[in-house]
């Protein structure tokens, strides 16, 4: 990739005319190709900023092992993955992604050394480091990649990848049992140039590819393996998993010659802390761990409080959708949704069900975090307005209905509270159903009127994609907004940021009107690890990279 | 006593028939089925449907146990394991054998895999709480219950009273706050591994110091009340009356007759012990059978669930049939028939 680059080009017109901060220019030339360090040169230059290179990595003390608690679930499919900070945080010790989207929202190279995009968007080469070794030897290549993209947008395999590339890679089919599948577009939607080269030839212009592969279900696996990950799979990382006990605990032991630079700790052990809240403190009080995979609103005054603890957080997407399944009565009304939403006043949600450490959403699942965000006037909490909208949509006297809540989220509960009063202001009598996590993926997409947990995703794009385009997997709510869609495949293929909000901003304004959300609050990831541990930063994904850290002796 | 115990175990395997029968039925209530939770939220309908029909999932209820039941006994393979699934299952016992419990699907893998290891950590945990409730309550439960009312039996009594009223969650939380975080003394949960710095028998005391304190309030109880009902019977007047000593008497007399009535209440804690300190389990993290229960309880992990109902229950049945024998052998008047 060189400055000649047309996308690079539009990009560094737009930093000189200050349509977008230097901030943004990183992130979106990084996104077309650009070495991030030069990325930042660049944008130096262009604004007389001095350039802060990214602090030295500090030379991180060696030895000892990491103890992580956290909860222990299934890891066997990589490519149908649902816990991205649970699951992926241990594969992703031994397995690795093409891209890696890094707590700043930069998108910067990994497995893939460079990639480049074509002047429509549409066209997108990656080129594979050389050199990447799997654990029994043989060299990572192009043919080990195909298999992996192949093997997860294989709709049996059940991955959320799906959802994701629909727009640009797939297209619906009817399968032979007569119901709807999906394929790849074109039989040379992914195509082989050499060993260490491949290309992306998508239907539509996408922005965000290198972002998508960065998905936690989107690892590279060994083909051998068969897509199973377990002790003794092959990886490319820099740790090997050597015990995996489910609901108990996963020890990760490192790999001498990971082409990254071996990793300053001898390994890692993830152990399961369960559900409940207070043990987790017992644990780091004891400095039986030196920190949480993971931590809530109800356990931040205890670990605050303990003197050896550094305490974490980063601003997300991650947030809990209270949304309306819009083939349920009286939700199929759009005003009724627009009523519900009219009802609330996010601040005493995130006041109360967040201690305040997050901020407010605007019922759009579009957070301040994401880059892709656009402003919108979010209309102030409106009781009259909100009945005026029931009284439209036949329902003068409100209605009664019933909210299902899973107890696994600890502020899910507080805020569906909050929520219940607010309505009941408008006559909406809102009964709180609350159900054992577990138990929910049963009927996520089924019931009429519940709250969801969704982590965060680098763009607004893609958490929109995955969750409200028409017929996507993950779409819980039944929601189709055909002008939605169109606009929204639309934002995907634009990469002037100016062009791009604006779509931003319409998606987030039909959500608004049309959506089937209740989204008053966003989360900030945060944790607490013993300040032995350097290196450590939160990602809004709340994943961990065992090779940035380093342990100071106890 | 041969018949005794054939009668004993028919009935026994009655009452395992029927409690499985009546969690069968029961998780028919639970959201979500079989097929949906072996492969995962995010598995497409279409597979789901199809391993929906090869388990035979749409038979009746009486045909669906029946089925487990042949599975249980050896007499049919498990479909689970069947490679045309492609679920990656093994059981290296095979698919038939006698006790197959089938599989797991929230810890993906077989029932007998997961269950017993964590059936032992809880067993270790209750043995050792048993082993300092039962001497503790019984010296406790004389001693307060030899003179009714004086000052030693209301120091005993209230603080029985207390140690019992506070539920295990709240005195967990009070020990992990002095012995933890203020002494820096104990470690604050018990994973059962030595990776996290302590020595594994530092990771049982606190667990075992809750289970005692809520258990032994009661037992204390129990044995006082016993101990104070035998203390005004009769012969224990004429023992004194002949010149016994009051120790003599307390020992050789009243302990014995005042053990009868607590020995089920004592041995009822068994059943307690292994399927009932959940609370305490999840409170440490501790990896045993109380929160395997849960956690299965609340995936609506049917196999996971039959095998620790039947396992529990077989607890509760031994231990049931050890105090009847028990109490014959201290009581002689009654007899086994």
């Amino acid at each position: 990739m060189t400055e000649e680059n047309i996308h690079i080009k539009r990009l560094t017109v737009d930093l000189e005319a200050r349509r977008i901060n230097r901030r943004e220019f990183v992130r979106f030339a990084a996104l077309m190709g650009l070495a991030a360090p030069t990325a930042y040169a660049m944008a130096g230059k262009i604004t007389g900023e001095p350039f802060a290179p990214s602090a030295r990595a500090e030379t991180l003390p060696k030895g000892g092992t990491w103890r992580i608690g956290t909860r222990i679930k299934d890891i066997k499919n990589p490519h149908a993955y649902s816990w991205g900070g649970y699951d992926s945080n241990i594969s992703r010790q031994v397995v690795e992604y093409l891209t890696f989207t890094d707590a700043d929202g930069v998108t910067k190279p990994y497995l893939a050394e460079s990639w480049e995009a074509s002047p429509d968007l549409k066209t997108w080469t990656f080129k594979l480091r050389k050199g990447v070794k799997w654990t029994k030897g043989d060299e990572l290549t192009t043919d080990h990649v195909i298999w992996n993209l192949k093997h997860a947008l294989d709709p049996a395999v059940g991955s959320s990848f799906i959802g994701l590339v629909h727009g640009y890679l797939l297209d619906d089919k009817t399968g032979a049992d007569g119901k709807p599948t999906t394929e790849l577009w074109s039989a040379n939607a992914i195509e082989k140039l050499d060993d260490h080269t491949f290309r992306f030839n998508c239907k539509n212009p996408q922005v965000a590819i290198p972002e998508h592969l960065f998905h936690y279900p989107m690892a590279i696996l060994h083909p051998d393996d068969k897509g199973v990950f377990g002790v003794g799979a092959q990886g490319t990382g820099p740790f090997e998993l050597t015990e995996f006990e489910l609901g108990k605990r996963a020890v990760l032991k490192r790999r001498t010659g990971y082409w990254g630079g071996d990793a300053a700790i001898d390994g890692m052990e993830q152990i399961d802390v369960g559900d409940d809240v207070s043990a987790p403190i017992a644990a780091l009080a004891s400095k039986q761990l030196d920190g949480l995979a993971i931590a809530y609103p109800s356990q931040y005054d205890a670990l605050k409080a303990l003197p050896h603890l550094n305490f974490f957080q980063v601003k997300t997407a991650e947030t809990g959708c209270i949304r309306m399944h819009v083939a349920s009565k009286p939700f199929d009304d759009a005003r009724v949704r627009r009523a519900m939403r009219l009802a609330i006043d996010p601040q005493p949600v995130l006041e109360v069900a967040l201690r305040g450490i997050g901020t407010i959403g605007e019922h759009t699942h579009c957070s301040v975090a994401l880059p892709d965000f656009a402003a919108i006037d979010l209309p102030k909490r409106d009781v009259a307005g909100a009945k005026k909208l029931l009284a439209e949509a036949g329902l003068p006297n409100g209605f009664e209905t019933e909210l299902v809540v899973p107890n696994d989220i600890d502020w899910f509960q507080p805020m569906a509270e909050t929520c219940q009063q607010m309505w009941a202001d408008a006559g909406i009598k809102v009964n709180l159903k609350p159900i054992p996590g577990a138990s929910y993926w049963d009927i996520w997409t089924k019931v009429p009127f519940s709250v969801t947990i969704w982590y965060h995703r680098p763009l607004c794009t893609m958490l929109l994609g995955l969750g409200y385009r028409t017929g996507g997997a993950w779409n819980e709510s039944g929601w189709s907004n055909k002008q939605f869609d169109d606009t929204l495949t639309e934002a995907e293929g634009t990469l002037d940021l100016d062009k791009r909000k604006a779509l931003v901003r319409k998606l987030e304004e039909i959500m608004l009107e049309d959506g089937p959300l209740v989204q008053p609050v966003f989360r900030n990831v945060f944790t607490f690890m013993d300040k032995r541990v350097k290196g450590f930063y939160s990602h809004p994904s709340n994943y961990f990279f065992g090779w940035k850290i380093g342990l100071e002796s106890a | 006593m041969i018949p005794v115990i054939a009668r004993k175990l028919v009935s026994l395997v009655l009452t395992l028939l029927a409690a499985s029968f009546l969690v069968f039925a029961v998780t028919e209530f639970s959201p979500g089925n079989v097929a949906r939770k072996t492969l995962g939220p995010y598995a497409p309908q279409e597979s789901v449907d199809l391993l929906y029909h090869k388990l035979g999932l749409n038979d009746p209820l009486p045909v669906r146990y029946a089925r487990w039941l042949g599975i249980l006994l050896g007499l049919k393979a498990d479909p689970l394991q069947d490679p045309a699934l492609k679920l990656d299952f093994v059981d290296p016992r095979g698919d038939r054998y006698f006790g197959n419990f089938g599989y797991s699907s929230l810890y993906k893998a077989s029932v007998n895999d997961v269950i017993w290891t964590r059936l032992r950590a809880t067993a270790l945990l209750a043995g050792l709480a048993f082993a300092v409730i039962v001497p503790l309550s019984m010296l406790f439960g004389v001693l307060a219950g030899m003179r009714e009312g004086g000052a030693l039996d209301r120091t005993i009594s209230v603080f029985g009273i207390v140690a019992t009223s506070i539920p295990e969650f709240a005195s967990g939380v009070f020990l992990v706050s002095i012995f933890v975080v203020g002494l820096s003394l104990l470690p604050g949960t018990s994973p059962l591994t030595t990776d996290t710095g302590w020595p594994i028998w530092t990771q049982l005391v606190l667990p075992v110091t809750v289970l005692v304190l809520y258990d032994a309030g009661y037992l204390v109880r129990m044995v006082r009340g016993s101990m104070v009902d035998v203390m005004n019977r009769p012969f224990i007047r004429t023992a004194l009356l002949k010149g016994l000593s009051f120790r003599s008497v307390v020992v050789r007399h009243g302990v014995r007759n005042a053990m009868i009535a607590p020995f089920t209440v004592i041995l009822l804690q068994i059943n307690f012990l292994i399927s009932g300190v959940v609370v305490t389990e999840m409170v440490f993290a501790y990896p045993g059978f109380g929160r395997m229960i849960l956690d299965a309880s609340l995936f609506g992990d049917i196999s996971l669930i039959e095998a620790a109902t039947l396992i529990a229950l077989m607890v509760a049945v031994t231990t049931q049939f050890i105090g009847d024998i028990g109490y014959a052998l201290l009581n002689p008047q009654i007899r086994l028939r």
